[in-house]
């Protein structure tokens, strides 16, 4: 007989996406909001940014070496979940403070549940939540370079104590306020929320879901639109919404439950904000959604062709 | 036309190289190799021996028990083994070899048919080795037995071809349109529909332009242009998206007062009622990375893929994969000794490089199969499924999560990023619920 041929399952073509192509358009897309940062806030920003990443891939790199698991730095996922961290936090934000974030977002998080996908919540958001909570000092955010610093307050607390003080709308969108490094530029975070739709990497409308739910709530109790302007654009929002209730293996599988789940983290931002101790609510609503996050997706499951009978039907 | 949702589907290059290529006849080849298991259903059974000189057309094997279909000699020679060939089938079904004499005689028995009415044209259709040309293999005659039980208002002519690289039914539309038209009539004779739809992707537009001329003063057909996506040709699919209907999980397609037929397979009924020839031939797309000249080639049904490939120019590169049907939802072959079968489409080889597995990496939940599914499904439900230990609970979960209503298309695997073995896991899913099943079943009688 000819030459043997091995004999696999079919199909014998694929689209060509890999895991780690898609880590890298997310890591693409977090760029304009990288170099925003380091423009607003110069040269510091490159230390809570790098020291993320930094640490981020080397606690992977080691955990696997030490567990003799296969190595999986070259998923690029590490690299992601450092970068969003680290945009995640402020300048003040001590270096040791980083490295200790990234380790529990790494370790504790991820690799001990099984390593990608098997986490049960966004490491990064998992990691802010658990330094926003251990340093609470720390984490309210430092002032862009060159701005008179009449108050130290980021525009979310001037927010919740009156609002007098607050920069102009203008400055809110282009990121010239106070915040974590990659929170804040507005614009830069619009560029990778295009680049992402582009590439189907995300669904549209899970960002938009979120962000607007928030946008419409605040204009409904307020009855201003400015106001509800100012809300969507402080905190973490635009950065939480795009590229962290997008995160695949912590939201619902399903489109529709996708969509559900964002609406969950816009309501939950609201209330967390208007009504609960702290003034930054998208962390806690988008951990709060990611636990809740099997059960929506169970709920939304859609139907296959052909199950059931036809309506009309005796 | 009322608002339809859309189906979920998937876009893959379509690779129609061969679209544009009337099938040149293969030279005839010095053997074929005709397993008894071509068709969906029982295998057939030999009636012939070694030493037994046959013409083409001449019975090899009868169909018995419940759907099965013939065998019929596709060569003129003399019956050379009827020993099983598990090395190239994976089986122990016996296979028939023909030495082909090179003289191609017809069976001088054969005559054109002249059935009365339903029963006697399902009764006819029994002895021609038809079967489902699209895929399904799945026998004419049992196909048109459904017309008996139920009154059949539409027939749906299946010309989607929605897999990738195949041309062989859009060249049955350009160059056989006669045949196309000669099996209307028949059905119009025998089976009487209301009306005939022909349903073809809108990647084909010389085969639409075709059959609209050909049927242009025929009131009762007309032609339905489909989007080009996959697997737009699958029978819920092509359903829905030509007709509105759905068929339900339990019932039987006929129910709904439709039959669907693929074009190259009326075009066969066609030939069969009207000169006596059962199924001995057809039309293969040679194509794939590794194929000099790609081409279509009208061959005899068990001809070797080696003789194929030879007629395509040889190959240019070290084959790696060789494939019956299409890069969808065809099998892989072991070897280029393997034969055409009834309802091989094309014979794809692809190069090492195309040829490479890729290891799976970890599922990153992100549902790109499930938004891709036709059929609404989940398929990494099914995955997690299988892993589960309790023999029972398996089999609950997968029923849960309907892994019945997987059509096996491979959506999934195909947009996987993590590589991951969705449709396989999927087919052994079934098998596993199915075993399940009948063992359940046997112990509650107990």
């Amino acid at each position: 007989m000819d030459k043997r041929f091995e004999t696999p399952s079919s199909p014998f073509t694929h689209c060509g996406a890999s895991t780690q192509r898609i880590m890298l358009d997310v890591i693409l897309a977090l760029l304009p909001a990288t170099v925003a940062a380091i423009v607003i806030f110069g040269a510091p920003a490159l230390v809570p940014i790098l020291s993320c990443v930094i640490a981020a891939v080397v606690s992977e790199f080691l955990f696997n070496v030490i567990t003799h698991r296969k190595q999986s730095i070259g998923d690029l996922s590490a690299v992601v979940t450092g970068l969003l961290l680290g945009l995640n936090l402020s300048t003040n934000v001590p270096v040791w403070q980083c490295v200790l974030g990234s380790v529990f977002a790494i370790v504790f998080v991820k690799c001990l549940f099984g390593g990608l996908g098997h986490n049960f919540a966004n490491p990064a958001i998992t990691a802010r939540v658990f330094m926003l909570v251990s340093f609470t000092q720390v984490m309210g955010g430092a002032m862009p370079k060159g701005v008179d610093l009449v108050t130290s307050a980021t525009p979310l607390e001037v927010l919740s104590t009156g609002g007098e003080g607050l920069p102009s709308l203008l400055d809110m969108f282009l990121g010239v306020r106070g915040g974590a490094v990659g929170e804040t530029c507005i614009i830069a975070l619009l560029i990778g929320f295009a680049y992402l739709v582009i590439r189907r990497v995300i669904r549209w409308y899970v960002p938009a879901i979120f962000v607007g739910s928030v946008f419409v709530l605040y204009f409904v109790t307020t009855g201003s639109a400015v106001t509800a302007l100012y809300e969507i654009m402080a905190g973490g929002l635009f950065l939480g919404a795009i590229f962290m209730a997008t995160d695949y293996q912590t939201s619902p599988i399903n489109n529709k439950g996708k969509a559900f789940f964002a609406l969950g983290c816009g309501i939950l931002t609201f209330v967390i904000r208007e009504y609960c101790a702290y003034p930054e609510g998208v962390s806690l609503s988008i951990l709060v959604m990611n636990i809740l996050a099997p059960m929506i997706e169970k709920w939304t499951a859609a139907t296959p062709l052909g199950l059931g009978g036809p309506k009309n039907a005796k | 036309m009322a608002f339809r949702k859309r189906l979920q589907a998937v876009h893959v290059p379509h690779h129609k190289n061969t679209a544009g290529m009337k099938a040149e006849t293969l030279p005839p080849p010095k053997e074929v190799l005709l397993p008894v298991n071509m068709h969906m259903g029982t295998p057939a059974v030999p009636v012939v021996s070694v030493g037994d000189y046959v013409r083409v057309g001449q019975k090899l094997a009868r169909g018995e028990g419940n759907i099965t279909c013939e065998v019929h000699a596709t060569v003129s020679g003399t019956v050379v083994s009827l020993d099983p060939m598990p090395e190239l089938f994976g089986n122990d079904l016996p296979v028939i070899r023909i030495e082909n004499d090179g003289k191609m005689e017809a069976d001088p028995t054969l005559a054109p048919r002249t059935a009365e009415d339903l029963a006697a044209f399902v009764e006819d259709l029994h002895e021609s080795g038809i079967v489902g040309l699209g895929g399904a293999a799945f026998p004419v005659d049992w196909k048109f037995d459904a017309a008996l039980h139920n009154n059949v208002k539409t027939m749906l002519i299946n010309g989607a071809e929605c897999e990738p690289y195949v041309t062989s039914d859009n060249r049955m539309m350009l160059d056989h349109g006669e045949d196309i038209r000669r099996g209307i009539e028949i059905l119009k004779k025998y089976v009487k529909p209301d009306n005939f739809v022909f349903a073809i992707e809108n990647n084909k537009p010389n085969a639409i332009a075709a059959m609209k001329e050909l049927f242009a003063d025929d009131p009762t057909v007309s032609i339905i242009e489909l989007p080009s996506s996959y697997p737009q040709g699958a029978k819920q699919m092509i359903l829905y998206n030509a007709l509105g209907k759905v068929v339900y999980a339990g019932q039987r397609l006929a129910t709904l007062g439709v039959i669907i037929i693929n074009v190259s397979t009326l075009a066969k009924v066609a030939k069969f009622m009207d000169t006596g020839m059962p199924l001995v031939d057809r039309v293969v797309t040679i194509d794939g990375s590794a194929i000099k000249e790609p081409k279509n080639l009208l061959v005899p049904i068990g001809t070797p893929y080696r003789y194929l490939v030879e007629a395509a120019g040889g190959l240019k590169c070290e084959p790696g994969r060789v494939v019956n049907g299409g890069p969808m939802m065809g099998h892989a072959v072991p070897s280029l000794d393997y034969p055409v079968l009834k309802t091989t489409g094309s014979v794809l080889v692809f190069s090492e490089a195309d040829s490479v597995i890729h290891e799976p990496t970890p599922c990153i939940h992100c549902g790109r199969c499930v938004s891709h599914c036709p059929m609404n499904l989940n398929p990494t439900a099914f995955s997690d499924d299988l892993e589960e230990e309790n023999g029972d609970k398996r089999a609950l979960l997968l029923d849960r999560d309907h892994v019945n209503f997987c059509i096996e298309c491979g959506s999934c695997s195909y947009v996987c990023p993590a590589h991951r073995p969705l449709v396989e896991n999927n087919r052994a899913a079934k098998k596993y619920l199915k075993k399940y099943k009948a063992d359940h079943k046997e112990g509650g009688k107990k």
